[in-house]
């Protein structure tokens, strides 16, 4: 804003106490601690490209992980304290799909390789693309050692492209690619090129190389050659090889998320009956709940509590024999399965794929380290990244055990800082963040009700016909509600104890009792209790207040940048409702117009413009938040007086009542 | 005798004490206050001469009541405390008497936002209880407001204050009235008494707190002009209770004027048959013709 | 707390208006808790003289800045490198802050953009009311803690007038009798002989009548 910006430092501060660092439950939840609420109010604006721009802050495979993360964003998220939680994965698919349609966020920035130095890094899978891609951002030159045709590692190899498609990845990696990291596939280390010969060329080497093979059963019948392994077969299947005659019926033995990828993409090929089995009972199966419905959708049919006991069949598979699982975990919650040895059945079957499990495949280490243990596992340390040699570093699945894609991404993310610490870069460790106490009860009874929206995907009986993706993508408008359901976490009211005068005013205004007066007379503002709508902030006369998520600093910039579209109007529009009251009007959106305040209004004609329209709830409606659309018209009135006292006609900021809140209405 | 004056003595010997009220002109001209002491005197034992009456710039009540004086018609000059401070009230109070004042009112004074200077400071340097003792001090002393006892002739004043018995809180106005007393009234002049059962049970009050034995009471009264006056003075004078049934007859009156001097009347007397109501003050603002009409009706003079 | 009103719009701008470089000049303590003058108060008034000079042509610049307290000679001092900058300072402070400017810039132009009106009590928010007179020698111990010279209309000493009715004061019926709250907080106390005592008349030269005020701490 142009007058009024300096700052008066006091001569006389009050001490200022910590309690900032406090975020978002999304963010802390996310292994790369992904600032989701950005992106999120930028969809909520329909800003795709500005909220890829967030997202590629932490995540080099935006376009991958918005359509495969298990999102521990969502269990954590508060909105679920309310109702239910933000669709956080899906609308980061949305924010990519976004800016790819308006041709935006897809020109990877070219870093200078200024340190000199060289890394390599054996394996392509997420945790290796995330390693090069950070490095890569440090000054430091990555090359990937990819062992298959192409790069990926699981992500192409184990993954299915109705979740994800070929192209899809491929994006993804070529933006990596597109920023200097170079990635030579097909060149398996151990076999086209040898582990110490890495280690004298490179100034560090990275261990990525996930894990590559499948785990086995000893049951008798394994042997048999429509016995499969899930790695192989899910490669195949990617691939594009010719896939084998799995017959009409077809067993997979496992209760992860890769069984129900091979069960799924087995049920595709065959077109015949698909039977999973699995020790656990339906409750306790690892495979995520979502991925169940899924394939339960697809008609696959899950056996519960069943163990195999053999393979049934001389020359050819008849069918697995299954004994009774009577408890999968010990007391201490170890893996120590229990049977009943008498308890025997028998599902019929032509094929039998086993998914229990993959394991690492190290063979390409040599004798001289790093070292590996006596269960075959790299000696690591976690808090490093490194092992037993210098300059040898490890990250992602190899060294973590399975889990998902983001938390290998993330791995190789601390892999990378490890490195670049290593080879002399000034770069520390993030901290994690801390996540912010959940909704009071009181608080979560005053928020709004408003449904989540769901990912459409195609209908069961027609994707089961091919490796299409399923999901279709989130419509733009639909995005944009679920989007405006966040509850801004942590974003809300901040005061500044150095201008905090102790009026009172937030206390007596704010209609969630997020402020407080403690005990020596200065305030504090909860941020679980604070719903960040800004009235606070518009109210507080020392200008001690602001709001996190779109400070006022920012909202003036957006006014200022506004007027250089050109036009003299310009329209203040509402998260919570699509409509725009003056289609001719500039816009600046912002999550209500309750949040303006006096200065905001005025400094919207200093800056230029002749006439400003505002979206405001009808008075009968209470909008999203209590008392914004008084908030709104409190302010408008008092701007109006102050406008038509400096001799403009106070009709030129004007309320105009949104038709409906979209987003509330379903 | 405390200041000799006629009303002192009429209201000693026991003799039911008529006063009524004459406002000064805003203007300079002494004919108009000769031409309404023309006609009251001879009807009433003294009249009270307004003071800046409801904070509207008139002629001084001192010297008006001096004209007065010279009209054989004797005042009691009334003093607000509104619009001079303690100097000033002593100052004109010494006037006042050397120019042959010998009754005086002691108000506190209606508020100037109620008059035609509503920018005007008020000065409320005492009010009508401090103002009463200060003039007993100057009186009995004889001393100034500051202790310096006065040498030479002290002003001799028959002391008068106002009472209301329809403000509030109404326990305490019989209370207020006796610290008027403590503070050194002689005589007390009531707010315009329409509802009489109120006014019998505030001289019950006083005759508990032997108010009335201490001090001479005179009821006010005053004649209605019409059905508006009635409703105006009910719904917007501060401190005035005019009951429904007055406000009837008046409507319902064929000669308005008439009827409120007829309701004037049957006021006086009933309040003549309280216990302790020494007289009656006629408050006929701007309508002095009535007075003489009243006194005869209600058979009071001469 | 003191409390100010912001003066009417033309006045400012006839006060502000032969001069070209205007700094507003907010105070973040009373007028700040009354929500008239602190720095959200000075800045808007910045934009809406901006806003006002420039549609009739008025050249020069208007800015703000807000000190902690304007009767502080102290925090006047963060303030120069703006002051110099300026024609004319246009304070929002009560009226010593505009003053306190004038003790620090000599050369200065100081002019106020509120009127101070007095020592208040928040009854509510938005709604500050009179509770102090600072007659210099407070009495309230005999009026059950509630002050007849600031609260009375006629700042009387011995109890209501005649014009108090159904607990509200004659001038207004917006204004309550002072009195008539006196008296039922005696009554309730069972206090009420406190009421028979005459009180004053009022030392009032230990007012501002007495001449302006000078108040030493002590020992220092």
């Amino acid at each position: 804003m142009s007058n009024g910006q300096r700052k008066i430092e006091r001569s006389f501060s009050r001490p200022v106490s910590g309690d900032k660092l406090k975020r978002p439950p999304c963010e802390a939840a996310c292994p790369i601690h992904t600032d989701a609420q950005r992106y999120i109010q930028f969809v909520a604006e329909g800003k795709p490209a500005e909220a890829l721009a967030v997202v590629r802050e932490t995540n080099p495979l935006p376009q991958v992980i918005g359509r495969i993360c298990p999102h521990p964003c969502e269990d954590a998220c508060r909105r679920g304290q309310v109702d239910e939680p933000i669709a956080i994965c899906s609308l980061k698919r949305v924010a990519s799909d976004g800016a790819k349609a308006a041709g935006l966020g897809y020109r990877p920035p070219r870093p200078e390789f200024t340190t000199g130095k060289k890394v390599a890094i054996v394996g392509s899978g997420p945790s290796g693309l995330g390693a090069a891609h950070d490095l890569a951002l440090m000054g430091v030159k990555p090359v990937v050692f990819e062992r298959q045709p192409e790069a990926g590692g699981f992500l192409r190899t184990g993954i299915l492209s109705y979740r994800l498609p070929k192209n899809i990845l491929d994006e993804d990696i070529d933006y990596i690619r597109g920023m200097g990291v170079e990635i030579r596939t097909g060149v398996g280390v151990g076999e086209d090129v040898q582990f110490d010969s890495l280690a004298r060329e490179f100034d560090a080497v990275l261990i990525a190389a996930g894990l590559s093979d499948s785990r086995t059963l000893p049951v008798p019948g394994v042997d048999l050659p429509q016995v499969l392994l899930a790695v192989p077969f899910l490669e195949a299947v990617n691939a594009g090889r010719a896939a084998p005659d799995l017959g009409k019926e077809i067993i997979v033995i496992g209760g992860g998320n890769v069984a129900i990828d091979v069960a799924r993409s087995a049920r595709r090929l065959s077109g015949g009956k698909l039977t999973m089995v699995c020790l656990e009972a339906d409750y306790e199966m690892p495979a995520h709940s979502w991925e169940i419905e899924d394939a339960k959708s697809e008609g696959i049919e899950i056996i519960c509590s069943h163990g195999p006991n053999a393979i049934i069949g001389d020359d050819r598979v008849e069918g697995l024999e299954v004994k009774k699982c009577e408890s999968v975990f010990d007391e201490r919650g170890r893996f120590a399965p229990r049977f009943c040895e008498t308890d025997l059945s028998v599902v019929p079957g032509d094929t039998v794929i086993i998914a229990i499990g993959q394991m690492s495949n190290l063979s390409f280490l040599p004798n001289n380290g790093p070292e590996v243990n006596e269960n075959g596992i790299l000696v690591f340390d976690r808090k490093q990244m490194t092992t037993t040699r210098s300059g040898v570093f490890a990250s992602g699945e190899v060294v973590t055990g399975p889990g998902a894609a983001v938390n290998a991404l993330a791995s190789g993310k601390r892999a990378a800082i490890a490195v670049a610490r290593h080879l002399g870069v000034d770069v520390d460790f993030p901290h994690d963040p801390v996540a912010i106490g959940e909704v009071p009860a009181d608080v979560a009874a005053k928020v709004k009700p408003a449904p989540r929206r769901k990912m459409p995907a195609r209908p069961a009986g027609e994707r089961i016909q091919d490796f299409v993706e399923v999901e279709t993508g989130m419509p733009e408008a639909e995005a944009r509600c679920e989007a405006s359901r966040c509850l801004l976490c942590a974003a809300g009211a901040r005061y500044s104890e150095l201008k905090c005068i102790a009026c009172l005013t937030c206390v007596r205004v704010c209609p969630y009792g997020a402020p407080w007066p403690d005990r020596d007379g200065l305030g504090g503002i909860s941020p679980e209790r604070c719903q960040v709508c800004g009235i606070c902030f518009t109210q507080c006369p020392t200008k001690a207040i602001d709001i996190t998520a779109k400070p006022e600093d920012q909202i003036a910039a957006e006014i200022e940048a506004t007027l250089a579209g050109g036009g003299g109007e310009l329209e203040f529009g509402c998260w919570y409702s699509q409509s725009r009251v003056a289609p001719e009007a500039a816009t600046v959106i912002l999550p209500c117009t309750g949040r303006l305040s006096v200065r905001l209004l005025l400094h919207a004609f200093a800056t230029g413009f002749e006439k400003v329209y505002l979206a405001v709830c009808s008075e009968s409606d209470d909008g999203h938040f209590i008392h914004g659309h008084r908030q709104a018209r409190a302010a408008v009135a008092e701007a109006q007086r102050l406008i038509e006292d400096a001799g403009l006609d106070p009709g030129a900021i004007e309320i105009r009542i949104e038709p409906e809140l979209k987003c509330k209405k379903e | 005798m405390k200041a000799g004056s006629n009303l002192e003595k009429v209201l000693e010997s026991g003799v039911f004490a008529v006063t009524a009220e004459l406002g000064p002109p805003k203007s300079a001209d002494p004919q108009v206050i000769i031409d309404k002491a023309g006609i009251l005197k001879g009807h009433v034992d003294a009249v009270n001469i307004t003071d800046n009456q409801t904070a509207i710039v008139r002629m001084s009540s001192a010297a008006a009541a001096r004209i007065c004086v010279e009209q054989g018609l004797e005042p009691v000059m009334q003093m607000t405390c509104r619009d001079r401070n303690r100097l000033a009230i002593q100052a004109d109070i010494l006037g006042a008497a050397a120019l042959g004042v010998r009754n005086l009112l002691c108000l506190t004074g209606d508020h100037q936002c109620f008059g035609n200077h509503p920018e005007a400071l008020g000065v409320f340097d005492l009010d009508s209880i401090t103002l009463i003792k200060m003039v007993r001090e100057m009186r009995d002393g004889p001393v100034f407001q500051n202790g310096e006892e006065m040498t030479g002739k002290s002003p001799r004043l028959f002391i008068g204050a106002a009472a209301n018995p329809y403000a509030d809180p109404f326990p305490y106005r019989v209370l207020r009235l006796a610290k008027k007393v403590d503070a050194g009234i002689d005589f007390v002049q009531t707010q315009i008494v329409f509802n009489v059962g109120k006014f019998e049970e505030f001289m019950h009050q006083c005759r508990e707190l032997g108010v009335s034995e201490r001090c001479r009471i005179l009821a006010g009264v005053a004649p209605l002009k019409s059905a508006g006056m009635a409703k105006y003075m009910k719904n917007r004078v501060a401190g005035m209770d005019v009951p429904d049934e007055v406000i009837e007859r008046m409507s319902a009156a064929g000669d308005a004027q008439d009827e409120g001097i007829e309701v004037c009347v049957d006021v006086i007397n009933r309040v003549r048959e309280i216990e302790g109501v020494a007289g009656v003050h006629i408050m006929a603002v701007e309508w002095e013709k009535a007075v003489p009409e009243i006194v005869k009706r209600a058979g009071l003079k001469p | 707390m003191i409390t100010a009103e912001r003066k009417n719009f033309d006045e400012i701008r006839k006060m502000t208006d032969p001069y070209a470089n205007v700094l507003v000049a907010g105070c973040n303590t009373c007028v700040a808790v009354c929500l008239t003058g602190g720095e959200k108060e000075a800045e808007q008034m910045a934009q809406q003289l901006q806003i006002a000079r420039r549609r009739d042509g008025i050249q020069g610049g208007v800015d703000s800045v807000t000190v902690l307290r304007q009767c502080e000679n102290e925090y006047l001092d963060a303030i120069a490198d703006q002051v110099e900058k300026a024609d004319i300072i246009l304070s929002t402070a009560c009226s010593i802050g505009p003053q306190g400017l004038v003790f620090r810039y000599p050369a200065k132009r100081v002019v106020p953009a509120m009127n101070t009106n007095m020592l208040g009590y928040v009854k509510q928010h938005h709604v500050w009311t009179e509770y102090c007179a600072a007659c210099g020698s407070c009495m309230i111990a005999a009026t059950g803690g509630i002050c007849p010279v600031a609260r009375c209309a006629k700042t009387l000493l011995n109890g209501p007038c005649g014009g108090s009715q159904n607990g509200r004061c004659e001038i207004s019926p917006e204004v309550p009798c002072a009195w008539q709250e006196i008296y039922d907080r005696l009554a309730a106390l069972g206090d009420l002989d406190t009421l028979k005592r005459i009180i004053g008349p009022k030392k009032w030269n230990l007012s501002n009548s007495g001449g302006p005020r000078t108040m030493k701490k002590e020992g220092f």
